[in-house]
């Protein structure tokens, strides 16, 4: 039986976690990447949504937008601009922020991807508040 | 007792200085504490950034570019982003950062290089003012702790405007914080980034999975680590600004229970005189009345 899997939030502001897990899952840049406890070391670029961490007595969710992933020695390591607890993740921002990106007009290729990755973002954020 | 009167009213409005420099010195401590823990927690951030780098250095990289790494052939319109404080009466804080200031603008106004200014805190935008130069964005919103979020709204304008080659060079001028009793100003460059600081590597390198491949990380890296720097500079302006206010409402308190001595002892010879004259008076007059 490996050892137990130990978690890192970092943000450029704080360290936001810090402590032992059974399980976590995260966005990876192409979709949602599970770790357990003994997985091979790893270097990935996040993605945007929902960070669900397992341990023994109970599971909580976090939103987080974009960064880095480092897995090494049984540590998880996030590195990410934002982290926010699923819990005060307000809805009615986010869909505000939904509707102003879906509003924003865009003509040119960078505009259109801005928008796209806004609107991503924005409904993203929604589900997890869901949940 | 006129002149003695003026001694006291004197020394009751020097008390009352010294109280309010003195809670400002107490007030500067505790802010120094909070500004310094969050410095220390966020350095946490660069030293993960530093390790990934170094992680993907193991993985070939040779003939890695990244456009904010390259140092452009020619400026031709740099950026001047200064840090200054919202308020005052902390010393030499403001002045010394804005010395660095004029002399880079002097620079710059001998050759052909256009330059935008951007000043954060009120000191800084009333002093260029007062020069006669105009800040092209000016920021207040920034005070003893600057938030991520709106750090990072700058350095996304920033990296835009480098990356289309509106600038070609970023420079900020602000109090670079070493250790508690020394910090100094600076002028910094910080795009082009040049290199990416990257940690000793580790006596044993491991064998990562990469997850797109390393140059696709490193391309989001880059950025990233900017934007770190660029917060750090601000964290350390913040940090600074604490320390020199700290130290400077010492010096005043300090000054000003000198001045608590040496107005007493006046007032109290002052007061002396008076009765010795008033004395010398009452058995003056008593002799002649003999």
């Amino acid at each position: 039986m490996a050892k137990d899997l130990q978690l890192v939030v970092v943000t450029p502001e704080t360290t936001l976690l810090d402590e032992p897990v059974a399980g976590v899952r995260f966005p990876l840049f192409d979709g949602q990447i599970g770790v357990l406890p003994g997985r091979t070391p790893l270097v990935g670029r996040l993605g945007t949504g929902e960070l669900r961490i397992t341990t023994a007595t109970e599971e909580r969710s976090f939103f987080i937008d974009g960064g880095f992933a480092q897995i090494r020695d049984n540590t998880v390591t996030l590195l990410t601009a934002r982290c926010v607890p699923a819990s005060q993740i307000n809805p009615d921002a986010a869909s505000k922020e939904l509707a102003e990106a879906t509003a924003r007009p865009a003509s040119s290729d960078e505009t259109i991807d801005a928008r796209l990755r806004d609107q991503d973002r924005a409904r993203r954020m929604l589900e997890v508040s869901r949940k | 007792m006129a002149k003695a009167r003026a001694f006291v009213k004197r020394l009751k409005a020097v008390k009352n200085i010294k109280k309010i420099t003195r809670t400002m010195e107490l007030i500067a401590t505790a802010r120094f504490k909070k500004a310094m823990d969050r410095a220390t927690e966020a350095a946490a951030y660069t030293k993960k950034i530093a390790e990934i780098v170094s992680d993907l250095s193991n993985a070939q990289l040779e003939g890695f570019t990244h456009p904010l790494l390259k140092t452009p052939e020619k400026v031709e319109k740099s950026v001047l982003l200064v840090l200054t404080s919202n308020r005052g009466l902390c010393g030499g804080y403001n002045s010394n950062v804005l010395r660095h200031v004029v002399a880079r603008l002097r620079e710059v106004d001998q050759t052909s290089e256009q330059i935008e200014l951007d000043v954060c805190g009120k000191r800084g935008i009333n002093f260029l003012k007062f020069q006669g130069r105009k800040a092209d964005h000016s920021y207040t919103n920034f005070e003893d702790k600057p938030r991520f979020d709106e750090v990072e709204e700058l350095a996304n304008r920033y990296i835009n405007a480098f990356v289309s080659g509106e600038i070609q060079r970023l420079d900020v001028a602000y109090m670079k914080f070493q250790s508690v009793s020394r910090q100094y100003a600076v002028l910094e460059t910080l795009l082009p980034l040049g290199q990416l600081d990257s940690k000793a590597p580790s006596s044993e390198p491991v064998d990562y999975e990469f997850l797109p491949s390393p140059q696709d990380i490193l391309d989001e890296l880059v950025p990233a680590a900017f934007k770190a720097r660029l917060f750090k500079c601000f964290l350390d302006a913040a940090v600074s600004e604490q320390i020199a206010r700290r130290v400077a409402m010492k010096g005043a308190t300090e000054n000003a229970s000198e001045m608590i001595g040496l107005l007493s002892k006046q007032y109290n010879r002052a007061r002396q005189s008076q009765i010795t004259s008033e004395l010398s008076e009452i058995i003056g007059g008593a002799a002649a009345l003999e």
